[in-house]
């Protein structure tokens, strides 16, 4: 069966294409469009799927959407009729931006791709959560926990999973919080409180933890409260996300916490501002942390499961899932590549092929790169018609030249194979660095990345070297292989990893082993025999407010406009020559 | 120029915009989006040209708008220091919609070098006619009139190599294209407007249906919620037989 699943209309829009069982693509409209976090219906990114595919879209069998738009609509009305008549304002946005495009989904797909309407299936947003994380991992059976913002009514469900290879696969959701109690709305309503974007930065808000004590506890406590049957409620006088499109929290949340960070005011953890601010961070994110591992045990003592898949946007927060890791009782977490809405799009076809449709269960292969493969010889071609040096060489001489230039302190862009699925560059799409000093991180906040200096890089180390450099628990190299666990690194090798140690002492980790990114891998052994430590900075390879690159032009793109000394794709190695653009802009005037 | 012209004739209106130290700073918060989503089309547009030369161009261009995003918003940030806090102002302002529409909504992946240059030039020139004014009016605030200084040096750089470009790619019918351009142009604002307008009525008859229709829904639906018991609710099997419906 032909079966392809679409995320759209929130953020992160996707395509994936799952035939006879198998994903054989998957792609973020974002890569694409290039436009970052494209919620817009994914055009492009289906069309890439099914020329990678040879497919009409005559020769789908079913077209799978991610979540139930009616349900999601019934949401948002009812909670507008709940707020009255504090909602006038949300109201009539409300009502424009859904009844607009977003409840009319089958006749968008049906008109955009020209499949009849009883092809179109549509799949609950958070069984698409759960079947992403479920049937692409490596486990039989699993207790199921997924947790997000908010989509339709449920913002957390429970559950568990069992997989038969060649027979019968079941998802089985028992409950499920409802909006507007929400762990993902909480973190974001701190994320906009911290003055960064809701939906975008969260991941700051837990980077920012990291320098902060959480003094706070108590007042984030006053805000969420456990209830009896060990779900949880939030004080909705604090929040205003369920009332108002212009603010998620109210003036008393402010009475609570203080005064809010502007977000163009820099962040300074030096001050007694930047202090408060780090603190509020840290506050929440222990909230969340304890929260999900009450949770987490509570479903582990219920289902006697060893293996726990976790899904929704919230399962991208490492620090989180390394607690869960070590506390809740599974001895194995499993979080795929892209937990995300985007990753919903896989889910849903996913979903569809094994429960809807009964098909036989078979092993997703276990890696990240779903998307575009990246061509060395574009790269090659662009760069000589801008007279840059261009190399083509073998693989063997490749990895040592690219192993040199890191020794030498050069700051490597990596493009190599297929592109990744999910928010991490996961060794296909990477900037690559020495990770030894302090100044390496700080040159590439400047130099490359134009960011917050709190903010950490994340290391990539061979699976085998792991144990040596970071404290992996039980299970811990398997949640760092899509770089889903932060862990600390060993005292006595973090002046040594100061380019990616995080001021507390973590670092978020990817375990690499050969047969996921076989050409990384090699790097970092080669770099290994060189400097004697087989681990290197390992970053997304874009710049600020931009997504990922998918194809050579844009990483060659992204190359010229930053501090990146050498881009590498496929055979293709070109070294920058100087202030190239610059020197060009005079030449023209 | 007529575009120039108008500008000129609103110099009193721009004073009186410019006059406001709030209103100053959301102007330049605008501004840095519209240049920093200018960049991101700009930047496209580098990517999908097959012309080398072109393309080096647009990357210089590209950056220079994303540094004019950058300078707008260190502007306004250091603008907002002088600002007394408000709660409600700052805190919303990471809700708000970007308020630019990078090159006015075109279709950057799938345009032509003619048109993308013929409308680099006609956008380029008509935001710095405006920019021009905007530094006139500005004599009260020097560190803002220093920013419009530095983008305009840009603009004249951006003004001349696009109509040298267009010149180059489209030797025969290059005047045609920016004709075109403007025109374009014309009906985009149009839309804006027609759309803006549509909003705001479209805004206005659901605020009166929120007020006449719904205190009866909201009542029943508030009187359920207040029976809603909180924690965990229970996912009856039967609900997701079906993956036909959408509801």
């Amino acid at each position: 069966m032909k079966i392809l699943g679409i995320s759209a209309h929130y953020h992160d829009a996707a395509a994936a294409l799952v035939i006879d069982g198998l994903p054989i693509c998957a792609v973020q409209e974002e890569r694409m469009s290039r436009r970052k976090n494209d919620s817009a219906f994914p055009l492009a990114a289906i069309e890439w799927c099914l020329d990678r595919a040879g497919l009409e879209p005559d020769d789908l069998d079913a077209v799978v959407f991610y979540e139930r738009p009616m349900l999601k609509f019934e949401r948002i009305l009812t909670c507008a009729l709940r707020a009255f008549p504090r909602s006038w304002r949300m109201f009539p946005k409300a009502m424009t931006n859904s009844l607009g495009e977003k409840v009319w989904v089958r006749g968008i797909i049906s008109s955009q791709l020209g499949v009849p309407s009883r092809k179109i299936l549509f799949a609950e947003h958070h069984q698409s959560h759960a079947a992403a994380a479920f049937l692409t991992a490596p486990t039989e059976r699993a207790a199921i926990l997924t947790a997000d913002g908010v989509d339709e009514w449920a913002t957390l469900t429970a559950g568990h999973g069992e997989r038969n290879i060649g027979g019968a696969s079941s998802i089985k959701l028992l409950r499920e919080i409802h909006f507007p109690h929400s762990l993902g709305m909480l973190y974001s309503t701190f994320t906009a409180y911290l003055g960064f974007r809701v939906n975008e930065d969260e991941y700051k808000v837990m980077g920012l933890a990291g320098y902060g004590q959480p003094l706070f506890v108590n007042e984030v406590r006053r805000l969420i409260r456990r209830t009896p049957d060990g779900a949880f409620a939030l004080d909705l006088d604090y929040f205003d996300f369920h009332t108002n499109a212009q603010r998620s929290y109210s003036s008393r949340f402010v009475d609570l916490f203080g005064p809010p960070r502007s977000p163009y005011d820099p962040i300074d953890t030096q001050t007694d501002e930047g202090k408060r601010f780090a603190g509020i961070a840290a506050s929440v994110q222990k909230v969340l942390e304890d929260t999900l591992v009450d949770m987490t045990r509570a479903l582990q003592l219920e289902t006697g499961l060893r293996d726990l898949c976790l899904g929704g946007g919230v399962a991208l927060n490492g620090v989180a899932n390394a607690r869960i890791l070590a506390e809740s009782g599974f001895d194995r977490l499993f979080v795929p590549s892209a937990p995300g809405d985007a990753g919903c799009a896989l889910g849903a076809a996913l979903y569809a092929d094994r429960i809807h449709f009964r098909n036989g269960d078979r092993d997703v292969p276990d890696h990240p790169f779903w998307g575009p493969v990246v061509d060395g010889d574009d790269l090659a071609r662009i760069a000589r018609e801008d007279g840059q040096q261009v190399t083509t060489v073998g693989q063997d001489a490749l990895i040592e030249q690219a192993a040199d230039d890191l020794m030498s302190g050069r700051i490597l862009g990596w493009m190599d194979g297929a592109l990744e699925f999910g928010p991490r560059a996961l060794g296909h799409r990477s900037i690559l660095a020495a990770p030894h000093d302090v100044e390496m991180r700080d040159r590439i906040n400047r130099e490359i990345k134009y960011r917050e200096q709190f903010r950490p890089f994340a290391p990539v180390v061979p699976v085998e070297h792991a144990d040596r450099y970071f404290e992996m628990p039980a299970g811990g190299a398997r949640l760092a292989r899509f770089m889903s666990g932060v862990f600390p690194v060993r005292p006595e090798w973090r002046s040594r990893l100061a380019a990616i140690t995080h001021v507390d002492g973590t670092a978020r980790v990817q375990t690499l082993d050969r047969e996921m990114a076989p050409r990384l891998y090699e790097l970092l052994e080669e770099y290994g025999k060189r400097s004697g430590v087989p681990v290197l900075l390992n970053t997304s390879l874009n710049l600020a407010g931009e997504p990922i690159v998918n194809r050579a032009v844009e990483g060659y793109s992204t190359f010229l406009r930053c501090g990146i000394d050498v881009l590498v794709a496929g055979q293709t190695r070109v070294m920058k020559r100087g202030s190239f653009l610059m020197k060009r802009k005079e030449e023209v005037a | 120029m007529p575009a120039a012209a108008l500008d000129r004739l609103l110099t009193p209106v721009h004073r009186w915009i410019w006059r406001d130290h709030e209103r100053r700073v959301q102007k330049l918060l605008r501004f840095g989006d519209t240049e920093t989503d200018g960049g991101r089309d700009l930047l496209r547009a580098a990517e999908v040209t097959s012309d080398p030369l072109l393309r080096r161009l647009y990357l210089v261009h590209a950056i220079d708008e994303q540094r004019h995003g950058i300078l707008f918003r260190r502007r306004a940030s250091a603008m907002l220091h002088n600002l007394r806090r408000d709660d409600s102002k700052s805190a919303g302002a990471e809700w708000l919609a970007p308020a630019g529409h990078g090159l006015d909504d075109l279709d950057v992946a799938s345009e032509s070098d003619e048109t993308m240059l013929a409308f680099l030039h006609v956008a380029e020139t008509s935001a710095a006619s405006r920019f021009t004014v905007y530094r006139e009016v500005l004599g009260h605030d020097p560190a803002t009139q220093r920013v419009f200084d530095d983008v305009l040096h840009d603009e004249r750089f951006h003004m001349n190599y696009t109509l040298t470009q267009l010149a180059r790619v489209s030797p025969e019918r290059h005047r045609a294209r920016l004709w075109r351009a403007r025109l374009t142009r014309l009906w985009k604002v149009y839309l804006r407007v027609a759309s803006a307008i549509a909003g705001v009525m479209g805004r206005a008859i659901l605020t009166v249906q929120y007020f006449v229709i719904v205190p009866l829904f909201a009542w029943l639906a508030q009187r359920e919620a207040r029976r809603e018991q909180l924690g965990w609710k229970s996912i009856a099997p039967e609900r997701n037989e079906s993956m036909a419906r959408q509801y």
